[in-house]
């Protein structure tokens, strides 16, 4: 350790900050801090490819702190391939996915940010070159290489595939205009290739660094898929609706909405279900948790949560400043202008949040309801 | 004998690009370059509420969503009829150079600069510094366990930065600069409340009223941030600009002397002073920099995989019908034009606008700021003998975008004095029945324009022409190339198996591809394959 720059007791404290991360109790510190040494030692390959991405999570995946990017990157992991990141360009760097696929199977983590595009024989998103020719501007040059191919050379010998942000994970935005390009979840390709392979999805449209970083170190530490929901989400991110933790759900309950945004009193947070909040109908821990170090996130800048960890997110959500329409709840057709007061009513009435969530819109619960 | 050269992936840009460059006595002869990825942002819009652009759009790029939401604000406001209140323009003026800050530091430190040094010199590190002995240390683990990923492999070259301690601070410089953007993005977290993806502005403002707490909490990060502008990315720019190696990349990379830049950083409310001014340069003219006018644009589908009903249009009227596998296509890019031209822009289109209207006197002595920056780092000889030669290559791309955050990051300190808690900082209005606006601005990597049509309150239709579609664009109508694919020209290729020129060059430009095919139209019958065979 020492030999690394890094004393016995910095390393202790960094262990200490993966299990808050983890959410797992203090007292594991000295089993985490065992498991960290002995990743240093074998770092498990990484292959992270991009598909109809738009490189949001890995710029969000750079800001994560316990472990900082630096460490991870260098340290904990051995990062073959990344497109944004790597030195290497063109032959030489789909070599190295080549090589890696071939040497490390079934020891590799399959990362994939983007969605993957199946019409037209895949051509929406090539990266590489195959081994045919084909003719161009007079020369015979190889062909581009579909990420569908890429999928099926790589899915079979990944230890563990992870879906990274709402699009890799459900299709996300790209997947609004799947009659055209045919994009599929990684889940869905996965399916199609190697029947049991698990993938793990981490929705978020960007995904939080945590939550990426969280999993990673749990598959890692504790040598498991983490317990996931019923869309393959880890629980442990996604597992609480964001309106039972919001800082602003006194408001509501109270029927104080935001209407303006010239209104807002710093000092007295209005509920923003008005200006179309769908923290309401969206699991995840961002109230706790917070963005960019904790600094802030989305209701704490006095804007609507839009749903993006949701499977739902962008279409099913739309229109985003719009506030959830005809909510029924207890039996009553209620709009935004009596919510509140009969919410409050509920919640004295000792019923619970799921039971308002259940009654709204025409959707099941998304997410890890208990 | 001539020879083609494919490089597929480019790496370290955002995004899916392909550059075919043909090789003949060492030298590039031709290049092509093509956008290998393919989504629909904007068709998705049509039939949305309006409102929705500013979040979708954002998603465009992850890299600066940034300046696609404000550029969606802009437009949406223009739709509208919005009076922007001041406090509004400032926050969006300051999450904006935010965003230039982070986009800048990513792009040098790692996206560029692993083109220029020697990683694997750092073992050699025989100094004392504790702190790149910790580096030194870190590095010599790597090359021990033989895991040296992601720095290598990468093109050989004998031209990197192989002195031990200069590569060892560039190396301690690369790490420290990730916890540099990240406290970039913190700052935009506090005005618009998470980064990516950001929420804090809408359309007739923003949503977060400044305070004394949230403008102490910006300002903090930003000093911090001045400080290691000015102290590391400002020197080490010039570090390796001053490597002799490198003394042919000042000229090599040039990309055919128009820029053009829409002017960014609104100083009046109606945004007729811009921060950043507007204007374009023809055949290197810096010093005669034109007047700008919206109308000249058009965009060409000659060589894009588009339908020939598309071509020429004016983006306002723009069509996006694809043709796949159409003869003579090799592109997702369409090809925009500015009076038929091909255009530069970004940091350099930028600065060029504004040197030309510094040095043409159009720029009063006490009012200029570049000019004499230039002056203060010892660069003015430099940029005037560049000036005279008529050619600004891969170097001086990255002197300016460097100079450029100084810049902004500088100005943001006042901007941050002007804030006036209490103030509205919205302006409520109603979505008319039927509208057009538009939303001009600058992104890091250049100028950025997005244009709605709403009919019946609701989108009808959305187009964006974006920074790298000016860049990146393949060859028009005319057979012109584009700007990269001029650059490229005549750089020297010694070895076909490490075409490191190449990829410095396309870096400079600090290329984002999924930026630049964003486009997609619902009439897709009866294509069958890209190829362009
Ligand atoms: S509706 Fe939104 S702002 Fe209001 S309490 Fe629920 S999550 Fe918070
Ligand atoms: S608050 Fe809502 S929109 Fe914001 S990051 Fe969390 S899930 Fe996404």
């Amino acid at each position: 350790m020492e030999g690394k720059g890094v004393t016995r007791r910095q390393f202790i404290k960094y262990a200490g900050a993966t299990a808050a991360l983890l959410g797992l109790s203090q007292s594991l510190v000295p089993e985490i801090a065992r498991a960290l040494e002995e990743l240093t030692s074998g770092k498990p390959p990484v292959l992270w490819i991009q598909g109809q991405n738009c490189t949001g999570c890995s710029v969000s995946f750079l800001n994560t702190n316990f472990p900082n990017a630096a460490e991870l990157v260098l340290d904990k992991l051995s990062v073959r391939y990344h497109p944004t990141v790597m030195a290497a360009a063109g032959d030489l760097a789909f070599g190295v996915l080549e090589e890696t696929a071939k040497e490390l199977a079934g020891k590799y983590v399959l990362v994939v940010e983007g969605p993957v595009p199946t019409a037209e024989g895949g051509e929406f998103c090539t990266f590489g070159l195959e081994k045919e020719t084909a003719s161009f501007n007079g020369y015979q040059r190889r062909k581009d290489k579909p990420m569908t191919v890429w999928m099926e050379e790589l899915v079979p010998g990944a230890a563990a595939i992870i879906a990274l942000g709402n699009c890799a994970s459900f299709g996300g935005i790209p997947a609004a205009n799947a009659s055209v390009t045919g994009t599929k979840a990684v889940q869905d390709i996965v399916k199609e290739i190697s029947k049991d392979k698990p993938v793990i999805n981490i929705g978020g449209c960007p995904s939080h660094p945590d939550w990426f970083v969280g999993t990673v170190l749990d598959y890692l530490i504790n040598k498991r898929v983490p317990e996931l929901d019923k869309h393959n989400r880890p629980k442990a991110f996604f597992g609480k609706l964001i309106h039972e933790n919001c800082e602003r759900r006194a408001s509501f309950d109270a029927g104080l909405f935001l209407e303006d945004w010239n209104d807002n009193n710093p000092d007295m947070k209005l509920c923003l279900f008005k200006m179309g909040c769908k923290g309401p109908v969206t699991y995840a821990d961002c109230p706790t948790r917070r963005w960019n170090s904790g600094v802030n996130w989305c209701v704490g800048a006095n804007a609507p949560c839009h749903g993006c960890a949701e499977p739902t997110f962008y279409k099913d959500l739309s229109p985003l400043y719009e506030p959830l329409p005809n909510v029924n709840f207890l039996g009553i057709n209620t709009t935004a202008e009596t919510l509140g007061w009969v919410a409050a009513g509920a919640t004295a009435a000792g019923i619970g949040a799921h039971y308002l969530y259940k009654q709204l819109g025409k959707k099941a619960p998304e997410g890890g309801e208990q | 004998m001539a020879q083609l050269i494919s490089i597929d992936p480019v790496t370290r840009i955002e995004g899916h690009l392909r550059i075919d460059v043909e090789v003949e006595d060492g030298k590039v002869k031709d290049a092509w370059s093509s956008g290998t990825m393919f989504r629909g942002i904007e068709m998705l819009l049509k039939g949305k509420h309006p409102f929705d652009a500013q979040q979708v759009t954002e998603r465009i790029c992850g890299v600066c969503p940034l300046v696609h939401g404000t550029a969606a604000s802009y437009n949406l406001d223009d739709a509208l009829g919005v009076e922007l209140p001041d406090n509004a323009r400032l926050i969006r003026n300051l999450c904006l150079g935010a965003n230039f800050i982070q986009s800048h530091i990513l792009h040098f430190y790692h996206l560029a600069a692993l083109d220029y040094v020697d990683v694997a010199a750092v073992v050699n590190y025989s100094g004392s510094n504790a702190a790149l002995k910790a580096i030194k240390g870190k590095v010599a683990g790597l090359v021990k366990a033989n895991d040296v990923y992601p720095f290598l492999p990468r093109y050989e070259s004998d031209d990197y930065v192989s002195d031990p301690e200069l590569a060892t601070v560039l190396v301690g410089h690369y790490v420290e600069a990730l916890e540099m953007r990240k406290k970039a993005q913190e700052m935009l977290s506090i005005f618009y409340g998470r980064m990516p993806s950001f929420v804090g502005t809408v359309p007739g403002g923003v949503t977060v009223q400044p305070t004394v707490s949230n403008i102490a909490a910006f300002r903090a990060r930003l000093a911090e941030l001045r400080f290691w502008i000015d102290n590391v990315y400002v020197q080490d720019i010039l570090t390796v600009a001053g490597v002799p190696a490198y003394q042919i990349f000042f000229t090599a990379g040039d990309s055919g002397g128009n820029y053009l830049a829409y002017g960014g950083f609104d100083e009046d409310s109606n945004g007729t002073v811009k921060f950043l001014p507007r204007g374009y340069i023809t055949g290197n003219d810096v010093a005669a920099v034109k007047e700008f006018d919206e109308n000249k644009i058009t965009e060409s589908v000659k060589h894009s995989w588009y339908r020939d009903e598309c071509e020429g249009l004016h983006p306002k009227e723009g069509k996006t019908e694809p043709e796949v596998g159409k003869e003579g296509a090799y592109s997702f890019l369409k090809a925009p034009r500015y009076d038929g031209k091909a255009m530069e822009v970004g940091p350099m289109a930028r600065m060029l606008v504004l040197a030309g209207l510094e040095l043409s006197g159009k720029i009063s002595p006490d009012k200029q700021k570049l000019m004499p920056l230039v002056k203060s780092l010892g660069l003015d000889a430099k940029v005037m003998e560049l000036a005279t030669e008529g050619k600004f290559g891969i170097l001086p791309r990255h002197a300016m975008r460097a100079l450029e955050c100084k810049l902004i990051a500088d100005q943001m300190d006042v901007w941050l004095d002007e804030l006036k808690p209490g103030e509205p900082i919205y302006d409520k209005k109603d979505i008319p029945g039927e509208s057009y606006g538009r939303g001009l601005v600058e992104g890091p990597r250049g100028a950025l324009g997005h244009w709605i049509h709403i009919k019946g309150k609701k989108i009808d239709n959305y187009q964006a022409i974006v920074p790298t579609t000016w860049n990146a664009a393949p060859r028009d109508k005319e057979g012109n190339r584009g700007p990269i694919e001029t650059a490229l020209l005549g750089l020297p290729v010694p070895d076909a198996e490490n075409p490191i020129n190449v990829v410095r060059c396309v870096r400079s430009f600090d290329p984002c591809l999924a930026c630049a095919i964003h486009v997609i139209h619902p009439e897709h019958n009866g294509v069958k394959s890209f190829r362009v065979v």
